[in-house]
């Protein structure tokens, strides 16, 4: 076959498509085909081009796995919990206002609030015009979500609920931070 | 003054500006290896060209593909403004560090 023609295997480059978003798949798919022919084949030939292909393959499978499935998908969930569990607290300081209610509320809403953000996208919209929003927002939680730990930790009671939520909390905030939009 | 830039993602910048017009992401990995003197996933450099355009760093466009690449499009990247401004403060800010330092000789 002469120099320019080959492409990589189709099996391969299915594997390629898979792990990348619908922006850059055409393009990426492209450019890794046109280095595969005009460059990998003619330096290393056909074997050698191919286990060149297949460590580019691998190169994307850390971004892939951490912010498209996995980290996704538990913000997600984790993002559910935590606005469920602001809103039922929120109400019961409402309830039962015992003393300091007011800031608590103020707290519980403002989880509540982020949570839902980032459940439906926004958090991703905002920070396209300023990673700061990202950044508060997860830096609150975290903030809260540390503090209810230490705070239980060291109380004469040990709450488990409490416990699972501030983790939740700080797991979520970490999460928001190393996310990214990927509306595109 | 935003985050500063790592250095990979310097290098990136400074591949697309080098480029110019023909800064397209397979020329940019060559680039950016030329750059750093040492072999770049593919991964990595689409990565950040990914993240550097989310953060309003570059933008990009798409051109014709060739028949190599089975007719798939090109995207070309270009520096924003904003990418030469956080250039310009990657740089000052290294200028300003290294002021004055000798680095100790024979150690």
């Amino acid at each position: 076959m002469s120099r320019g023609t080959q492409s990589p295997p189709r099996w391969a480059e299915a594997l390629l498509e898979q792990l990348l978003s619908a922006h850059e798949r055409e393009t990426v798919v492209g450019d890794l085909r046109e280095e595969y022919a005009e460059s990998a084949v003619v330096q290393r030939g056909r074997l050698l081009a191919d286990l060149w292909y297949l460590r580019q393959i691998w190169s994307f499978v850390p971004r892939r796995l951490f912010q498209n499935r996995i980290e996704g998908k538990m913000l997600q969930a984790i993002s559910f919990f935590t606005f469920a569990c602001a809103c039922w607290l929120a109400t019961m300081e409402m309830v039962l206002r015992h003393p300091g209610y007011g800031l608590r509320i103020v707290f519980a809403v403002s989880i509540a609030l982020i949570s839902l953000a980032t459940m439906i996208g926004r958090l991703g919209h905002v920070e396209r015009r300023g990673e700061g929003w990202r950044w508060a927002g997860a830096l609150l939680l975290i903030g809260i979500g540390g503090q209810a730990f230490l705070r239980n930790v060291r109380a004469a009671h040990f709450e488990g609920f409490v416990v699972v939520i501030s983790v939740a909390l700080v797991v979520q905030g970490v999460l928001m931070v190393m996310s990214r939009s990927r509306t595109a | 003054m935003a985050d500063l830039l790592g250095t990979f993602e310097q290098a990136v910048l400074l591949a697309i500006l080098r480029l110019d017009a023909d800064a397209y992401g397979r020329a940019v990995l060559h680039q950016a290896q030329e750059l750093l003197q040492r072999n770049v996933s593919a991964g990595s450099v689409y990565t950040t060209l990914d993240r550097l355009e989310a953060r309003g760093l570059v933008s990009s466009r798409l051109a014709e593909g060739t028949p190599v690449r089975g007719g798939r499009a090109r995207r070309y990247y270009t520096v924003a403004g904003k990418g030469i401004e956080a250039l310009s403060d990657a740089h000052s800010a290294l200028t300003t560090i290294w002021a004055g330092v000798q680095l100790p000789t024979g150690v």
